[in-house]
């Protein structure tokens, strides 16, 4: 791990449980690692959203178990990996299905995003790249 | 809702023009066509096609404080601005260049007006702070502030400021809450018990209570349950003496107790 955005990869790692209130911890920690790299205001409250749309669009209502965050600021970037590791015995048979809503804001709000299931769990990441003119 | 419904229905009709093209084409060929025409009625008819996209982003906001026909108002608005924006030939999608319009509007609205959480009022004036300094900085800079500059430029740590973004956004759960999935929620499904819920439910009764009250009553509530103030302050600030805020007080929550019980029986 490197504390230096232009010479390396900084990478933050949070495990939280599925719990509403506590996605502020999600949001607070993608917030401070685009600002220690330098992103503008702008792009840092739309990383704040789009960190929530990528709960929103993995753990359904009834999901127990806890989210799995990755931050990682590489030069001009930040990606945000969001892994979903449910409770022992949980039926993951509604989960899987996304909104389109969510997809459209996170369109709007990010370059990239994507989903995908690593070691059989359900995984969402997004990028985004901090805007040209900014230091 | 029966505006949704009526702008879901003008979608299906724009959308199925024509059976054998997708609806993104179908649009894509409407919006030149605009581009082309300037045709008030094809602009209304594009603008009230997309009002649904507005009614989504609108309930996904809700529960930060600010009533719900507010957020349809702001967003609907955005959708008719970004149809007088849009480029066809940029090879976006209409939906998702309104989307990030919409979210642009909400974000302003909720900066000038949300204050969902009852944060230390140090924070609420940093943040109030931190916008007009924004503001201007963007002018002076030519993009948005980093959070060191705005820091630096009012004399707060990163920490603070970043804090103070946070809490200024009106977040809280807010849009986890507010997802219709299945109309049920996400904090409904979680086990503990979360203790800012109960303000949440509160201020949507409160909301359509609060909206009968005059206008001065309204700012004095806000002063005193939504930032915190005392009698006193509140009274320096609007130019009235203590007890008459004291008096104003009591005679407002009298009125939105009885407004409010009225509402749960009913």
């Amino acid at each position: 791990m490197s504390t230096d955005g232009q010479a390396g990869v900084v990478a933050v790692d949070l495990a939280i449980p599925v719990k509403a209130d506590l996605v502020v911890l999600a949001r607070l920690t993608a917030a401070t690692v685009a600002a220690r790299a330098g992103f503008g205001v702008e792009d840092i409250e739309d990383l704040r959203l789009a960190v929530e749309e990528l709960c929103l669009s993995l753990v359904r209502t009834d999901d127990d178990g806890r989210l799995n965050f990755a931050f990682e600021y590489v030069p001009d970037a930040i990606t945000v990996k969001c892994c979903f590791e449910p409770q022992p015995g949980w039926d993951g048979a509604a989960s899987g299905v996304v909104d389109d809503l969510s997809l459209r804001i996170l369109d709007a709000l990010v370059d990239e995003h994507g989903r995908e299931q690593r070691d059989g769990k359900l995984c969402a990441w997004l990028r985004k790249r901090r805007a040209p003119s900014t230091v | 809702m029966r505006l949704a419904a009526q702008a879901a229905g003008a979608l299906d009709g724009v959308m199925a023009a024509d059976e054998g093209r997708t609806a993104s084409e179908d649009t894509k060929e409407l919006f030149t066509e605009l581009a082309r025409t300037r045709d008030p009625a094809l602009r209304d008819r594009l603008a009230t096609a997309h009002l649904g996209l507005a009614y989504q982003l609108a309930r996904r906001y809700t529960n930060r404080g600010e009533p719900y026909e507010d957020l349809v108002q702001v967003a609907s608005l955005a959708i008719v601005k970004s149809v007088d924006r849009f480029d066809p030939e940029r090879g976006v999608e209409f939906t998702t260049f309104a989307t990030r319009t919409v979210i642009g509007e909400l974000k302003r609205h909720f900066r000038d007006k949300g204050w969902a959480v009852r944060a230390p009022r140090r924070v609420q004036e940093l943040y109030l702070e931190l916008g007009k300094m924004a503001e201007s900085l963007s002018q002076e800079l030519g993009r948005s502030p980093t959070v060191p500059e705005l820091a630096s430029a009012t004399d707060a740590t990163e920490e603070a400021v970043l804090e103070a973004l946070e809490a200024g956004q009106g977040y809280r759960t807010a849009s986890i809450d507010a997802t219709d999935r299945n109309d049920e929620t996400l904090a409904s499904h979680i086990g503990d018990e979360d203790l800012t819920m109960g303000t949440v439910e509160d201020r949507q009764l409160l909301a359509p209570a609060m909206a009968r009250l005059a206008p001065r009553e309204q700012t004095i509530l806000q002063l005193r349950f939504g930032q915190g103030l005392t009698q006193s302050e509140i009274a320096a600030r609007v130019g009235i003496s203590q007890m008459h805020v004291s008096r104003l007080l009591a005679a407002s929550l009298e009125r939105l107790r009885k407004s409010v019980g009225t509402a749960e029986e009913g």
